[in-house]
């Protein structure tokens, strides 16, 4: 049996694991290739109108492998933390794409809740009854899905030459090169030193996020505000890149919070979608650049009566 | 303290009820209007829902005519209402207001103490005891109830009034007499003779109106300025409406849905498209979307504001209900940006859909 499984959304971290457990079970696994113009322009063709990008793209994955498969797993992540959810589109995502797109292969529906072991193994006994009727199979292979998705991580940490942004956004934004063009290739060509969430310190996230006046809803809200929060407060950032996406309803909250946290410190949000040019992203980063790197220089050039030069140029 | 309230349709009226009834001193901002929506998109994240911003229109109409408490009803489920709150605090904060926010979250996320410690808050402004305190809640709740009947009657009545326009009449003139009254006993009296003469109207059975179901996100389903006064409209067109989605729903919702006992009919069928629950209320607008064409409705329609998560998702399951059951459905986006005239042309022609539709199964084609 061919399983094919969609290189968008949260693939970029739970790869392991959805490949593992379905190789395991005698699959073929079959993937789609990364994100291309075609892969986009066929989720915008078939998604609503009104979605985000990534979930655009997304539909444009399953597009992709559609008849190269006998069975899709589109997982319906509903949780990874207690009391935390990650999207509505993202329960919903079975049926967006069952009611969009046509010709489909049997596809996985049952929700998958990412808390604790057992209820990842409850998701595993549905979703692997497709492949094999052997639970003992399942077992097995559930438990080295689980081993290799524990030796994977992500994260980019690069130190830069004196300027570092902490690059913020959800991880199929980041870890998609065509959807977010090539952003990190950009910083890196300007010596820009980069961070991302996964390497915040946990114990300063967990204080940052204890002085929110609710506890966050989102795990994206969690880690991204946690992890901005965390590096503005550690001073080691010197500024913020956002990369979101139009129509996500979650990066306008979290954008938001930031925003109040960070006061006048240099933030930069970047919101695409598939009509987004390259020549206004790369204006808009070489801006912010400069920006930043007027900023470094003023700081670390005092005036002779010890005062700071005030520079009174706006955050882009 | 003066309390005041963000608007959602009707709920003023039972918010004035409850004031009153408990002696509480309050501020109802003016109805949703230009003037909120404007300061709202002035002050508020370009990107977030358009219910925040109207929300954050109406807390400084309010507190400039003297309020310094807003009381909040929020929820803890995936979706942004539950961070309302606290955003709309910080940016009336940095725009200068020093004002309270009251917000009374489920229990079931905030803990007992919590939610009684905060719902004491407000109760402590009044001067009655606590038997006649549960009696203003009570009072409060039935008139929400009998606002929430009349207007459906109205509705579903305009469809086969003999007198045209009677329905339109009888609703507005409801809203103005129950409003202008201070007093709860006497706003209860004006909702239920409202309610009688709805009940006598003169109706013509002969009569066989579009029928139509009116579902979406609930604040621009029930609220009229988001949704430009779309059942107003329909009504004057003469076409009988269907929501299920109200003030006092909610409530029975909210409290039920801890049991489990919530909105069994809806649930049940939305099963066959959206089994689980996604946040917002887009499982309530599968079911009605179900129910319409159950019930034999000529067509529904979808509203929600732009970027709405929720129903982004039942958008994407509606044409796949629409081809399986035969329903025509109209989605409609609204946001700050919605032209009147692109908007009413697109009712029109919907409407004008459902008529021809009408006339083919009569001759039979
Ligand atoms: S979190 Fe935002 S970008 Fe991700 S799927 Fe949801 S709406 Fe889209
Ligand atoms: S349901 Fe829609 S309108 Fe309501 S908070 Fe969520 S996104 Fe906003």
């Amino acid at each position: 049996m061919r399983v094919g499984i969609p290189k968008g959304l949260l693939y970029c971290k739970y790869h392991p694991f959805f490949k593992t457990f379905f190789g395991e079970l005698g699959a073929d696994i079959v993937t789609s290739g990364d994100t291309n113009k075609n892969i986009m322009d066929m989720g915008v063709k078939s998604c609503v109108d009104e979605a985000c990008l990534p979930i655009k793209i997304y539909h444009g994955h399953v597009c992709s492998i559609i008849d190269k498969c006998d069975y899709l797993v589109i997982p319906r992540i509903m949780s990874v933390r207690r009391h935390e959810y990650i999207c509505p589109k993202f329960c919903g995502l079975p049926e967006m794409i069952n009611h969009s797109i046509q010709g489909l292969p049997e596809i996985t529906f049952e929700p998958l809740y990412m808390q604790n072991d057992s209820q990842i193994y409850k998701w595993c006994l549905s979703a692997g009854s497709v492949v094999t009727g052997r639970k003992s199979k399942i077992k097995e292979a559930f438990e080295l899905a689980l081993k290799a998705q524990k030796r994977h991580s992500t994260g980019i940490n690069i130190p830069g030459e004196n300027l570092t942004v902490m690059l913020a956004g959800h991880p199929y934004i980041i870890y998609d090169g065509f959807l977010n063009m090539g952003i990190v290739k950009k910083l890196r060509s300007r010596k820009i030193g980069i961070i991302t969430e996964e390497f915040a310190s946990k114990s300063i996230l967990e204080s940052q996020i204890n002085k929110l006046t609710k506890r966050p809803f989102w795990t994206f809200q969690r880690n991204l505000y946690g992890a901005a929060a965390a590096f503005y407060h550690q001073q080691i950032i010197n500024g913020i890149i956002y990369l979101s996406s139009f129509a996500c309803g979650i990066d306008s909250v979290i954008v938001e919070l930031i925003r109040f946290r960070v006061g006048e410190f240099p933030l930069l949000v970047l919101k695409l979608d598939e009509h987004t040019g390259e020549a206004g992203v790369d204006t808009r980063i070489e801006a912010f650049i400069d920006m930043l790197e007027r900023r470094s220089f003023h700081e670390n050039h005092h005036t002779p009566y010890g005062k700071r030069l005030y520079s009174s140029e706006n955050p882009v | 303290m003066k309390i005041t309230i963000p608007h959602m349709g009707n709920v003023y009226i039972a918010a004035k009820i409850l004031f009153d009834s408990l002696g509480i001193d309050y501020v109802i901002p003016p109805p949703n209007n230009k003037e909120a929506l404007m300061l709202g998109s002035k002050y508020s994240p370009e990107e977030i829902c358009l219910p925040f911003k109207l929300m954050i229109g109406n807390y400084i109409a309010g507190i400039e005519k003297g309020a310094d408490t807003v009381l909040l009803v929020s929820s803890c489920g995936p979706c942004r209402f539950g961070e309302y709150a606290g955003l709309q605090a910080k940016i009336l904060r940095q725009l200068g207001y020093n004002i309270e926010f009251i917000v009374i979250d489920p229990v079931k996320s905030t803990g007992f103490r919590e939610f009684f410690n905060r719902i004491g808050k407000v109760g402590a402004e009044s001067k009655k005891n606590n038997i006649s305190r549960l009696n203003s809640i009570f009072t409060a709740y039935t008139a929400m109830s009998l606002m929430d009947e009349i207007e459906m009657m109205a509705h579903e009545l305009a469809g086969y009034e003999k007198n045209k326009g009677e329905c339109r009449r009888l609703l507005s003139s409801c809203k103005k007499d129950v409003f202008s009254s201070n007093d709860p006993a006497n706003a209860l009296r004006i909702l239920r003779s409202y309610r009688n003469k709805l009940k006598h109207l003169s109706t013509d059975s002969k009569r066989n109106p579009l029928k139509v179901a009116i579902m979406g996100e609930i604040y621009t389903v029930i609220d009229p300025f988001p949704n430009l006064h779309i059942e107003d409209l329909l009504m004057k067109a003469g076409v009988s409406t269907y929501r299920k989605l109200t003030p006092s729903w909610w409530v029975r919702d909210t409290l039920l849905k801890p049991l489990g006992l919530n909105s069994r009919h809806l649930l049940e069928a939305s099963n066959e498209f959206l089994p689980h629950y996604i946040g917002g209320h887009a499982r309530e607008c599968i079911g009605e979307a179900v129910l319409a064409s159950r019930n034999k409705l000529d067509g529904a329609i979808q509203i929600f504001p732009m970027g709405c998560m929720p129903e982004i998702v039942s958008k994407s399951i509606l044409p796949a209900i629409s081809r399986k059951k035969n329903l025509p459905v109209l989605s409609l986006v609204v946001d700050e940006m919605t032209g009147e005239a692109g908007y009413m042309t697109r009712i029109e022609a919907f409407l004008d859909l459902l008529e021809r539709r009408r006339e083919n199964v009569r001759v039979g084609n």
